[in-house]
């Protein structure tokens, strides 16, 4: 019986294998691909398109915390993906203004004045 | 361990399918930063307490700040309705993420990535600065992505400001008294 305890303490305590950071990864960039793709309004798809941001970030750390040859460069390039997403997240809301403004709309499927 | 990748990875997974499924925009923002908050747990185990500390203050107190102005600009009272919060493309979009999903954690799966171990990460913050600016021996291609950045950051800031700018000549927003 003890042993069965010691067994499943040391199951708890055991190191998580790079996978599971992989696919945890995965799933989420396949949630923020999914809202992405079927919600209307603007604002909800840009905080989809930040969720598969921080799951390519998630991917990036674990790597540079589980290869060795890495030199722990996904650390650095996480630093600048997150750069580039407060740009983003910036400039995407100001152009979402702009569209409210004219349009008095952020549905993005109303916005078809270029639709073929 | 396993007890903290557990909670952490539920944290992430149920607050990003409510981001998705939640009819009320700002509910969808604030589930927003509880993955956040997920993700900054997971750099934690990862051995990145700086990157966690960044990935807080960023995400969760700028962009979801930011989010939550957009939210606060451009929402009118409107239906609820599920239906009316996602187009046509429901099940098509559903079926399209679950195979970049399984597909991405297949690839994931089968490759074998040897013996690795955790803690080969910048671990302290001197060392993750001297990565990032370039000092360290073969990482000299950072000291210009980081120029870049701060170059892309300037442009935004500039872009954003003359995007929604409201000229003189436009007419004032209804509900707006200047």
């Amino acid at each position: 019986m003890s042993q069965q305890i010691q067994y499943f303490v040391d199951a708890l305590n055991a190191t998580i294998p790079l996978e599971g950071y992989l696919i945890v990864g995965a799933m989420m960039f396949a949630i923020g691909a999914w809202g992405a793709l079927i919600r209307r309004n603007a604002v909800v798809v840009f905080m989809c398109v930040e969720l598969m941001i921080n799951a390519v970030n998630l991917t990036l750390v674990a790597f540079s915390d589980y290869l060795p040859n890495a030199g722990g460069a996904g650390a650095s390039y996480a630093v600048l993906v997150i750069t580039v997403a407060a740009a983003e997240v910036a400039v995407g809301l100001a152009i979402v203004l702009a569209v409210f403004r004219t349009r008095r709309t952020v549905n993005v499927d109303e916005a078809n004045l270029m639709k073929w | 361990m396993t007890i903290a990748f557990a909670f952490l990875a539920g944290m992430t997974l149920v607050s990003a399918l409510g981001v998705v499924i939640s009819r009320n925009v700002v509910h969808s923002a604030l589930f927003m930063s509880g993955s956040f908050l997920g993700v900054a747990g997971f750099f934690v185990m990862l051995n990145a307490p700086a990157l966690a500390a960044f990935q807080v203050l960023i995400y969760v107190g700028a962009v979801t700040v930011v989010i939550l102005f957009g939210i606060m600009f451009t929402q009118r009272p409107q239906a609820r309705r599920f239906r009316t919060i996602v187009n046509r493309q429901f099940w098509a979009g559903f079926l399209v993420a679950i195979g970049v999903g399984a597909f991405l954690s297949y690839v994931f799966s089968v490759q074998n990535w040897g013996n690795v171990r955790p803690g080969n990460g910048p671990q302290s913050v001197a060392v993750f600065a001297r990565n990032l600016l370039g000092v360290t021996q073969g990482t000299g291609i950072f000291s210009l992505l980081f120029e870049v950045a701060s170059v892309l950051l300037l442009v935004a800031v500039v872009a954003a400001i003359v995007i929604s700018r409201r000229r003189p000549s436009e007419q004032i927003d209804q509900g707006v008294e200047e």
